[in-house]
């Protein structure tokens, strides 16, 4: 809904403007829809000059049609497959994540999550050399486990400093500044200044529903507007800028079965386009474990359901065998 | 790129009127004035004005952000934080196992959360860490001062003072071993006195005097810059009883964390909360799990939980971001009241570089980098040098 203006197109000057508005054709939307035999009588408008001005709104403002063979050649040259540095990880995600999509992962507290998005920072920038922003919204952001996940990579100390280096850390606790934060990222890429680092692939918000949640019920809708806000900027990072997002999610319990169920509702679920759920082992409190359950809820392209072990030791996000685990690596 | 104008913080019937006007970015607010604002979509001058202004704020602090500094504020590389990191301290909670599982004591910028069935010791280790933030740097405390926010009228001033009185001793014990000029310097302003003022005692009655303590903390922790540690006893309690709307409790909790985690990043300070349990009962059990459901789980960055075992308190660590899972037994005691697993025996806890050539004494601990001194039952210091 854009609002008419003198110099939106060659042809649509200010009396026009006024005299529209005055008949109620208000935004391109108005005039673009409406029978213009009527409007040019009412306003008493030249019809050439209205459609003149259709044809290039028209133009400007509609979207264009692609067919699909030239969208797949396009995807297949602009997605990037990163792998997360695990193996089971990689394999439950169809070999790891993709740039231009959202994935999510849910998990009850102390499940795992900001450790797997950890090990994946780590591994995107050392294994990978390639820049990442973490956004972090909960403090759960340990920047001496970092350090440890990049000891267990290399022995180098120059690499991991390096590798630490790539990693920028952004740490906002509410929802505008979040917007705040990724409208920047977006400004900075689209405008190519070049930071000292380069361009990011990898976008971890470690976590969505904690600056969401305040907002969200109650008989204002303000919350639901700007979840869909933060969900649309990061579709848009994802796809324009080929960016790989990653996103971390509460669970609630459902109210009528007792189970667990990703935070925020089902507006949200259609946001991912992949959903892991992580669980840890049933165990009493008594005997701790390092072992975690990934499994997999929402996907395009796997079946729905599949399991792998994941190891959050010392190690970081590996498949290492128990042995490994048990020494502290 | 052009910014929407839903993402900016306005009110939202202002947003309603503004998108029903047609104005979905903030390129076309920028063009217009005040006076055609407020006819476009009939609201006050003065209202009008504050949005513009409001919108102007945000696009203007963006484009410096992007011309100037390559690194603009609130971002920072993985390696800087490291360094802040690494140069913060800890707050010690005097006993040893304790703080070897939460990785050295309890750590700023962090909220950690003490969940507990009720006589387990969440209140007194409160206590010991309000005293315990306050020693000083060259005996490797933080010298800071702390807040309290009573919830439930659980704070005993005789107990600190009992806590406070053993720190000191245990503090004049190392200084006669170690003579060194700074230590005896900073003993003379570290009195039980002294201690109890700089600890900051609120009462609050019910969850509406809890929000709005938390929400003027900012203000009063501009005024008293040292503060360190901030702890609110009894998180669930004014949360627990007559509170018929479920939703709003939720969002009223998570909107409190989100506010003092932005205080404890802001401030440079640790928050410690507790919490009571409650029962769930499954399917062929029942368990005690912390209160306040489970969104509130996510709220803690740390989470320990306090429970018993026979006659024995254990504490496991059940949520942290950088230890793993483990569970170690304590005692509480009349002076200084926290102590790890061998009984009889006071210990404390120093980080090195504060106490070079100390090392603890008897066998059965496993010490992490740092050393301890120990002081036995009659009073007498036992130091031995490795």
């Amino acid at each position: 809904m854009v609002i008419l203006r003198a110099g939106l197109c060659p042809g649509l000057t200010a009396e026009m403007i006024q005299l529209l508005k005055a008949n109620g054709i208000v935004t391109v939307v108005d005039l673009v829809s409406s029978d213009l035999e009527e409007v040019a009588r009412k306003c008493s408008l030249s019809y050439k000059a209205l459609v003149a001005v259709r044809r290039v709104l028209l133009a400007q403002f509609s979207a264009f049609p692609v067919n699909g063979a030239d969208l797949y050649e396009e995807l297949k040259s602009s997605t990037a497959i990163l792998s997360t540095g695990s193996r089971s990880l990689d394999r439950l995600l169809d070999s790891g994540l993709y740039t231009g999509e959202v994935t999510e992962l849910t998990g009850a507290p102390g499940s795992g999550k900001t450790q797997v998005c950890l090990s994946i920072a780590v591994s995107t920038s050392h294994d990978l050399k390639q820049n990442v922003l973490y956004v972090d919204s909960t403090g759960g952001f340990t920047a001496s486990r970092l350090l440890q996940l990049a000891q267990t990579r290399t022995g180098d100390e120059e690499e991991q400093v390096s590798a630490l280096q790539r990693i920028q850390v952004a740490r906002v606790f509410d929802v505008y500044k979040m917007l705040d934060v990724l409208q920047e990222l977006r400004c900075s890429v689209s405008q190519q200044v070049l930071s000292s680092l380069g361009p990011v692939k990898v976008l971890v918000v470690d976590s969505v529903s904690a600056v969401i949640c305040p907002l969200l019920g109650g008989r204002q809708a303000e919350g639901l507007a700007l979840m869909m806000q933060l969900a649309r900027e990061l579709k848009t990072l994802a796809r324009e800028l080929s960016m790989a997002v990653v996103v971390t999610n509460h669970v609630t319990r459902d109210g009528s079965s007792g189970h667990l169920k990703p935070a925020l509702g089902r507006s949200w679920s259609f946001v991912p386009s992949t959903r892991v759920l992580l669980e840890s082992r049933e165990g009493t409190w008594g005997k701790a474990s390092t072992c975690r359950i990934a499994s997999l809820t929402k996907s395009s392209r796997q079946p729905t359901g599949i399991e792998v072990e994941l190891d959050i030791g010392s190690c970081g996000v590996l498949e290492e065998s128990p042995a490994a685990s048990g020494e502290g690596c | 790129m052009q910014r929407d104008v839903g993402s900016f913080p306005l009110a939202p019937g202002l947003r309603a009127k503004l998108i029903g006007a047609g104005f979905q970015t903030v390129q076309e607010l920028l063009e217009i004035g005040p006076c055609e604002l407020s006819k476009e979509i009939g609201i006050s001058k003065e209202e009008a004005l504050e949005t513009l202004q409001i919108v102007r704020r945000e696009c203007n602090s963006n484009a410096t952000k992007t011309a100037g500094d390559p690194e603009p504020v609130g971002k920072c590389t993985a390696l800087e934080l490291l360094a802040q990191e690494q140069a913060q301290g800890f707050i010690i909670t005097f006993c040893s196992a304790l703080d070897d599982i939460l990785g050295g004591g309890v750590q700023l910028t962090k909220i950690t959360e003490i969940c507990g069935a009720p006589g387990v010791g969440k209140t007194q280790l409160c206590m010991q860490l309000a005293v315990d933030v306050q020693i000083p740097e060259c005996f490797g405390g933080l010298a800071g001062e702390a807040v309290f926010i009573d919830t439930e009228g659980s704070f005993m001033v005789d107990r600190v003072v009992d806590i406070a009185t053993a720190c000191v001793q245990h503090c004049q014990l190392i200084a006669e071993t170690h003579q060194e000029e700074d230590f005896q310097k900073s003993l003379e302003t570290f009195s039980f006195e002294s201690i109890l003022s700089h600890i900051y005692y609120f009462r609050c009655h019910d969850y509406t005097e809890l929000l709005a303590q938390v929400y003027l903390l900012p203000d009063f922790l501009s005024e008293h810059s040292k503060i360190r540690l901030v702890i609110v006893d009894g998180i669930a309690f004014p949360f627990r009883h007559d509170f018929e709307d479920l939703s709003l409790r939720t969002r009223l909790l998570n909107g409190l964390a989100q506010q003092l985690i932005s205080i404890a990043n802001a401030h440079k300070l640790a928050v410690v909360l507790t919490n009571q349990m409650t029962t769930r009962i499954g399917q062929s059990q029942s368990m005690l799990v912390p209160a306040l459901g489970e969104s509130w789980g996510h709220a803690a960055t740390i989470r320990l939980i306090f429970h018993w075992d026979n006659k024995q308190r254990l504490a496991t660590l059940y949520k942290s971001p950088s230890q793993k899972e483990s569970t170690v037994s304590f005692h509480i005691t009349v002076s200084i009241h926290f102590w790890g697993e061998d009984s009889g025996m006071e210990g404390g806890v120093y980080p090195k570089g504060s106490l070079q050539k100390i090392c603890a004494l008897r066998a059965g601990h496993t010490f992490g980098p740092l050393e301890h001194c120990v002081q036995d039952n009659t009073g007498v210091a036992t130091f031995i040098q490795c």
